[in-house]
């Protein structure tokens, strides 16, 4: 089981702040995640590719959807953002 | 003077507060053509009337209050009005930029800039109307803060008056060295002015008329302005980021990067993050979000302080008063961000002194009772500083000064005195090298915002030196000019296409952060010959606007070779004060400590970079322009 939190518009969008998922690498996360954001607000315009723009890190390392995962993870996903 | 160019009123007025005068200076359309407006003016008055004598809290010293030919035209984001004065924070030239509405009210007045020298023989605020000058008492406000003041201006001009206002706190009053001037509930917060008008005893100025900006190009102004503002409203930055979540939003992102600085500046994370981070104030603080005049982009956040609605805490508050001092309370970030602009004081070198008299305290340097963690006093202590009362009257002369007296240089976090803003540059280190170079010291903005490629936006090596010399003097240059117009710099935020921000996994995206660490040497030449870019870029429509707008020949090149000479003129302003090479420093904690004792690359490697960067600007190696490089840019003339 890996934790991930969510952050960025994705987080505002869908109001998804943490989920726990069984999967074993990044990728796998995507559709469940997907899911769990049109269960979560019905009314998220939130697409497939938005989630595949998001940055991924992995306990605290920023890797690609391609990483394996294994039990006790965290995953951090954030939209990308910019300007300050 | 008049003027053949549009969006300027064609007058630059000098107000003599010791001899209460008001007489016109002479601006010509050849000034105009080479110094535009807003700092660029104000560095190009300021290299006329100043002698390299002057300290700045003296009868000497001067403002120049300047706006843009931008300013008022109804352009995207255009309200702003930039202050340049001697900072008593960092002694050398420095200019501070403000949005609300004084510098549209300030042209409604019938000027482009107004020139403040002398001192009033006692507290005073100046009305403006319409060209005129009123100095009114102003003992009754003397003492207020700034939003009672402003509200005591509203009554004493009627209910019904509209103009524009800047004013200090209790903080300029009493000459903190970190004191800003208000606008509204907008800040000119950097290196502190609002000191250099306590001292000339001025706690206000309104301004207001009936004058009316034109432009040289009516009709294609309209068209253009119209898909101008539709590109920023379709941009996911500017029409989505910002507009949602603020600079705030940066927050995690920066946790992510291992750049929020944490601890004063110890750490680049902070465990606590997600309970001070712009989704958390997004979700549970903010009630509506505000902006400028003519701005699409509301940046500005609305919270709720003591039942009040107030302006919320932008990214850098947020973090320098959350990780900063590890304070994972968001409500108290709130409080204090209301309570230091009422005080009319900068948050940022608030924060950062307070977090380095906490590590001074805790290094058995300095016994101040400050301590990590420890906030329920700090209240009080904004109070106190703002009053120069016990620790306070030290808190307020700023880190620089402090690290002076009880040791700790090494972790007094600034750049020629001024406190750095909340990236911490040992994980974006071009970032660190515009800090140290910057004229006006650490700030985040004159250093030219090279975190935005370094992983704030696109995902460059934030490690490697490669290319960040040139990508920042192009920045630098960029910025300087779009501020020299009068507009804000978050319109250029625009200038990265949408899909290198929304797609960072995508091909192109991946290609392009590969490929810039290796294109300095195209920067280099464009940097060099800017003027071969004799055209204009469909993702930065400032230069094109420009050229409707006011009739001035411009093309993108030229608008870049405008920017360098402002940026060249501050330094040759600033090297009659001392400024050099030695100034251009970080702290060794910066340069010398590595973030993560395991990455030889996590700190600054300052020194390689400004050589190349001095290089580039055409600066020797003392970091002077040289005479060549001033007369390339006509800063200097041959007779």
């Amino acid at each position: 089981m890996v934790t991930v939190k969510l952050f960025g518009l994705f987080r505002l969008d869908t109001g998804l702040k943490e989920i726990t998922a069984d999967v074993s690498d990044v990728k796998a996360l995507y559709p469940i995640l997907l899911k769990e954001a049109k269960r979560h607000n019905p009314k998220t315009k939130v697409k497939a590719a938005d989630i595949d723009g998001c940055i991924v890190l992995v306990n605290g390392k920023q890797m690609t959807k391609r990483a394996k995962l294994q039990d006790g993870d965290e995953v951090m996903l954030m939209s990308p953002v910019c300007g300050g | 003077m008049s003027t053949r160019y549009g969006g300027y009123m064609g007058k630059v007025m000098v107000l003599d507060l010791s001899k209460k005068k008001v007489a016109e200076y002479p601006w010509t359309d050849r000034d105009r053509e080479l110094y535009i407006g807003g700092k660029m003016m104000g560095a190009k008055i300021l290299s006329d009337l100043f002698s390299g004598k002057e300290t700045p809290l003296s009868e000497e010293n001067i403002i120049v209050i300047s706006t843009g030919p931008l300013t008022g035209t109804g352009a995207p984001s255009s309200s702003r009005f930039n202050m340049s004065t001697l900072s008593p924070q960092t002694g050398f030239l420095t200019s501070t930029n403000c949005g609300g509405t004084f510098g549209y009210y300030l042209k409604k007045a019938g000027m482009d800039a107004l020139i403040i020298r002398g001192k009033c023989d006692k507290r005073t605020w100046i009305e403006i109307k319409n060209g005129k000058f009123i100095f009114h008492d102003a003992d009754d406000l003397w003492g207020t803060k700034v939003t009672p003041c402003q509200e005591m201006l509203q009554e004493k001009l009627g209910p019904k008056a509209k103009f524009g206002c800047i004013c200090i706190g209790p903080a300029g009053e009493n000459l903190v060295k970190y004191s800003s001037v208000i606008s509204g509930e907008r800040a000119a917060g950097r290196t502190g002015v609002g000191a250099v008008f306590g001292w000339k005893n001025v706690k206000a100025i309104t301004a207001s008329g009936n004058k009316k900006v034109t432009v040289a190009e009516p009709e294609k102004c309209k068209k253009a302005l119209k898909k101008w503002f539709k590109y920023l409203r379709n941009h996911p930055l500017t029409g989505n980021q910002l507009p949602r979540m603020g600079t705030a939003g940066l927050v995690s992102s920066m946790q992510m990067r291992g750049m929020l600085a944490t601890r004063n500046y110890a750490k680049g994370q902070y465990e606590y993050f997600d309970d001070v981070n712009g989704e958390t104030l997004a979700e549970e603080y903010n009630i509506v979000n505000k902006g400028c005049l003519t701005c699409p982009i509301q940046c500005a956040r609305t919270v709720r302080v003591n039942g009040q609605a107030v302006k919320g805490p932008e990214l850098e508050t947020l973090d320098l008063l959350g990780g900063g001092i590890e304070n994972h309370d968001m409500q108290k970030i709130l409080d204090w961000n209301n309570e230091l602009d009422e005080l009319g004081m900068d948050t940022i070198s608030a924060a950062n002194t307070i977090s380095w008299a906490m590590e001074a305290n805790e290094k058995g340097l300095w016994d101040n009772g400050l301590a990590f963690g420890k906030t329920d006093n700090l209240s009080q202590i904004w109070d106190d500083i703002a009053h120069r009362r016990g620790i306070g009257d030290e808190l307020a002369e700023g880190s620089k000064r402090l690290s002076e007296k009880y040791g700790g240089k090494e972790f007094a976090i600034h750049a020629k005195g001024l406190e750095l803003a909340a990236y911490e540059p040992r994980r974006a280190v071009g970032q660190g090298l515009g800090y140290a170079v910057a004229n006006r010291g650490g700030c985040h903005l004159n250093a030219g915002y090279m975190v935005i490629v370094e992983g704030l936006g696109l995902f460059t090596d934030p490690q490697t030196p490669k290319a960040k010399a040139d990508f920042t003097m192009l920045f630098q240059d960029l910025m300087e000019m779009i501020s020299a117009t009068g507009q804000c710099l978050f319109t250029s935020y625009a200038f990265f296409p949408g899909f290198l921000i929304t797609r960072p996994n995508g091909l192109i995206t991946r290609a392009v952060n590969a490929a810039i660490p290796h294109i300095g040497w195209a920067l280099r030449f464009m940097n060099k010959f800017p003027e071969t870019l004799a055209i204009h870029l469909p993702v930065f429509p400032q230069s094109k606007f420009f050229k409707l707008a006011t009739g001035m020949p411009m093309t993108f090149g030229h608008y870049v070779r405008c920017g360098e000479r402002g940026y060249t003129l501050d330094r040759y302003v600033s090297s009659r004060f001392g400024v050099s090479e030695k100034d251009d420093a970080l702290p060794k904690r910066l340069t010398a400590e590595l973030q993560d004792p395991n990455d030889p690359t996590t700190r600054v490697p300052l020194a390689k970079m400004k050589r190349v960067y001095y290089k580039a600007r055409g600066w020797n190696r003392k970091g002077l322009p040289t005479r060549r490089t001033l007369r390339k840019l006509k800063i200097i003339e041959d007779k």
